[in-house]
């Protein structure tokens, strides 16, 4: 009994105490949450926005994913394969040591000992040797020209050197960041506490080098389910949510209590058509196989593109949350083009093409796209058929879950199929190089070309473009590049994907981030 | 009565041995799970040796022994996606799913069994009438929509209860309980609410159906005759009469909810072990999916193991036919 009284009254001063730091204390419901306090264990999206309030990048993105100074102020390629970045003075990590190059030796050495299976070996899969040159200057050696180094590390957290020594074998790092022993990054915010699916408790950092965040402590529950997140915010448990669903943003406009934030993503909808001679899910409508493979045909392609209204797509199937694609960057992306036409939608031009393709029937399809991955992906896919399918290209639609859509596709047991691709990096070799270059392990470019794309010249200027120092030379061979793919038409890119969070009107201001983070730091209290 | 235990025992051993080359070959045929777990800028050498590393490369029997010596030594895993060992994981999730359901299915039955003895003892009264139309609504009404109901009702629109979570837990044993606390309580109502409304229905259609049965019975008549109260007839006699296939469903439910009350941990955000084996599955996480698997087969033998246990002290019969 004894122990009941405690417990009641350790609740109650709990309580009191909560109300106390209500004004500064803000609690944000996500989708996702982290998978480890370890910043090298994971690439995945919601770990990195977790671990971001802990630990700084090397290099700092803004809100539109474009290179900005962060814990480097500095970078310049000094010769082909040496990039020297130079680093800010006067940081300190959370025991109140100094950042020096040190750290970021130790952080880019120790991810090839530590990370999982979604691994982070990725950030530094370029990096051939780390030399210090002073405490606040590096010279990175890469393995030949690596024009797009910084971009790689904008995802390279740094950890400190001191105390994540001692954890940094696969065995010992879970333990030792999740324990918060390890765990002592530059970040905004302190590390008090996490548990897997947990949630994640942090404590304002008051010698942070922008300054001190404007919340005391920062609690990030995972809430995965829509509507239950939804219903969290109603009910004033936490202040902000990520990701509300389209048919409940609608709703929301009606609410006097909740304001909505609304960004473009780095997601864009890619339908993709296999280029191999012999297809196995495109066939005559009878059922009996053709004589070739009718997606090789430049007329046929054209015509799937123009079957597709993106208009309707935007708004009825997404409701408004979208905007329709060309290309498969977000404009205003290192390497987009501004010279790609605009999307037509004119059903009977495609009809007609098909007619002199050969096949003033059509033929008919299985297509295969995720319906849990991103909002609107299964929607998109059932209109998409019924677009096809109106043109006379008998569509089959199978939406299903990207568990068993990724392994397959990898297999190459689609003809028709598509996904969202998030430009994460914000620059086009992070794209074009892994779905537009031809499947190349000597060039390690075209990993997810699953279509089996070709075009020599694409290749070329992708393989130039890698290797070119020169950022306006390299944006102008990214551009060309994207824009003789989108030509070609293998790859047709139906809308850019928006993303909404939705906060408490009278506690807190939401700034959209492309790449999707919601980060407690530039969460504003409402005035 | 041993002989008995000792035949079931090892029945349940090659139930788990099939189950666990069931659950193998099943979730290995779903896909290579680093093909969802690579990103994609991986190249292809740091593609092979992270597959490598996590000893996917081996064939399926070859990576099937290893699991298995490896279970033999207490080794389950460890998680792809969180680095800590399966059995931790499990471990530290299992108190919040048994306290949630042990609520659920222990208020069901305490709440229900009287109802339905109540609604097969007086079948025509209007009380009567009202429990079974309530116990209808119960398994009719579909879970995640009574969940959202819920949280609209208790959380959004009247503010009592929070929308989700768990409350503040205290130690007890080791263990992390929140029943043991104001706050654990008022994020526990809900959500045991919620898992118990479909057994409650079960419990009162099953008592129901029992206890009229039993009314009718010469025992019943008996005891009647020999002047016993109403009250005594239906709480020694009547309740004890029904009680087997009731101990029976108790077992079932018992098991399935601890197995896969996920729908409920889901909507309720409780931080259970349903939530995890979902999203390992989402994930292909597959230690944590194969070892999920295998104990909840082993929960299940167990659990009916104490049933067929229970069977024998309700019923003397069962319990003297099996010692001679």
């Amino acid at each position: 009994m004894n122990r009941h009284a405690k417990a009641f009254a350790f609740a109650a001063v709990l309580s009191a105490a909560a109300t106390a730091a209500g004004a500064q204390e803000l609690t944000v419901g996500v989708r996702g949450g982290p998978e480890s306090m370890d910043p090298h264990y994971s690439a995945l999206g919601p770990q990195a926005d977790a671990v971001k309030h802990i630990f700084d990048p090397l290099v700092w993105t803004g809100d539109d994913l474009q290179l900005e100074p962060g814990l480097a102020v500095s970078w310049k390629p000094v010769d082909d394969d040496t990039w020297e970045f130079k680093l800010r003075e006067g940081v300190k990590f959370h025991d109140g040591s100094d950042f020096t190059a040190e750290d970021v030796k130790f952080s880019i050495e120790r991810i090839p000992q530590v990370t999982g299976p979604t691994t982070t070996e990725i950030y530094v899969r370029r990096v051939a040797d780390v030399e210090i040159v002073d405490d606040y200057t590096l010279n990175i050696h890469t393995n030949g020209p690596a024009a797009t180094l910084p971009y790689d590390f904008v995802r390279l957290f740094i950890v400190s050197a001191d105390a994540a020594k001692d954890y940094s074998t696969a065995e010992t790092s879970a333990e030792g960041f999740n324990s918060g022993k390890a765990a002592i990054g530059t970040g905004p915010f302190k590390y008090v506490s996490w548990e897997p699916k947990g949630d994640l408790v942090l404590e304002r950092f008051d010698d942070y080098w922008r300054g001190p965040a404007p919340w005391a402590r920062v609690v990030r529950k995972e809430i995965s389910d829509d509507a239950s997140r939804l219903a969290a915010l109603k009910a004033g448990d936490v202040d902000v949510i990520n990701y509300v669903s389209s048919a409940d943003y609608l709703a929301l406009d009606n609410d006097p209590d909740i304001e909505t934030f609304i960004g473009d993503s780095v997601y864009v909808m890619n339908l993709q058509l296999d280029q191999r001679e012999d297809t196995p899910k495109v066939r005559a409508k009878d059922g009996s196989k053709l004589a070739e493979n009718p997606l090789r045909d430049a007329r046929v392609r054209e015509a799937i593109d123009l079957a597709i209204d993106r208009e309707t797509m935007v708004e009825i199937v997404l409701e408004g949350l979208g905007t329709p694609a060309n290309q498969m960057m977000p404009e205003g992306f290192f390497g987009s083009s501004e010279d790609i036409p605009a999307p037509v939608y004119d059903p009977e031009k495609a009809k007609a093409l098909l007619a002199e393709a050969g096949y003033p029937d059509g033929f008919e399809i299985d297509l295969y796209c995720t319906n849990d991955r991103l909002p609107g992906d299964g929607a998109i896919c059932e209109a998409l058929g019924q677009m096809f399918s109106q043109v006379g290209i008998a569509t089959n639609v199978n939406a299903i879950s990207k568990t068993v859509y990724f392994p397959t596709q990898a297999r190459k047991e689609y003809s028709v199929f598509m996904n969202g691709w998030g430009t994460l990096t914000g620059e086009a070799s992070y794209t074009l190089g892994s779905l537009a270059h031809s499947p190349d392990d000597e060039v390690k470019m075209g990993a997810f070309n699953r279509i089996e794309y070709h075009n020599e010249e694409v290749d070329r200027l992708l393989e130039e473009g890698a290797q070119e120092l020169d950022a306006d030379m390299r944006r102008a061979l990214f551009e060309e590049a994207m824009e003789k793919t989108m030509a070609d038409r293998a790859y047709i890119s139906i809308v850019v994907l928006q993303s909404v969070w939705a906060g408490d009107k009278d506690k807190v201001v939401v700034t959209p981030r492309a790449d999707e983070e919601t980060l407690a730091y530039f969460i504003k209290p409402a005035k | 009565m041993s002989s008995f235990l000792l035949q079931r025992i090892l029945q349940g051993i090659v139930i788990m041995a099939v189950m666990s080359v069931i659950v193998f070959a099943g979730v290995y045929a779903i896909g290579n799970p680093m093909e969802v777990l690579i990103p994609p800028e991986a190249t292809q050498d740091v593609r092979l040796r992270t597959i490598a590393r996590f000893g996917l490369d081996k064939s399926l029997v070859e990576q099937y022994f290893l699991f298995i010596s490896n279970l033999f030594q207490g080794d389950l895993g460890q998680s792809y996606i969180y680095n800590e060992p399966v059995l931790r994981l499990i471990g530290n999730r299992l108190p919040a799913t048994l306290e949630l359901v042990l609520t659920a299915v222990l208020g069901a039955t305490f709440i229900g069994v009287p109802l339905g003895i109540y609604a097969g003892y007086k079948p025509e009264s209007a009380t009567a009438r009202i429990i079974m139309a309530v116990s209808i609504l119960g398994f009719s009404v579909p879970t995640f929509w009574v969940g959202l109901i819920l949280i609209l009702t208790f959380a959004v629109s009247l503010g009592w209860l929070p929308s989700g979570g768990r409350g503040d837990t205290v130690e007890v044993f080791g263990i992390d309980w929140s029943i043991f606390t104001l706050d654990g309580w008022s994020h526990l109502i809900l959500p045991a609410t919620n898992l118990a409304l479909f057994k409650l229905a079960i419990m009162i259609r099953l008592a129901r159906a029992g206890t009229r049965e039993v009314m009718l019975s010469d025992a019943v008549k008996f005891a009647r005759a020999a002047g016993l109260s109403e009250a005594t007839i239906l709480s020694r006699h009547v309740l004890k009469l029904i009680s087997i296939p009731i101990v029976t469903v108790f077992g079932l439910e018992l098991a399935s909810t601890l197995a896969f009350a996920v729908v409920t941990e889901t909507i309720f955000s409780w931080p259970g072990v349903g939530k995890l084996i979902i999203d390992s599955i989402k994930n292909l996480d597959r230690p944590v999916m194969v070892a999920y698997l295998i104990l909840t087969a082993g929960l299940f033998v167990t659990i009916n193991l104490c049933v067929d246990i229970g069977y024998a002290v309700l019923d003397p019969r069962l319990r003297r036919g099996r010692a001679e």
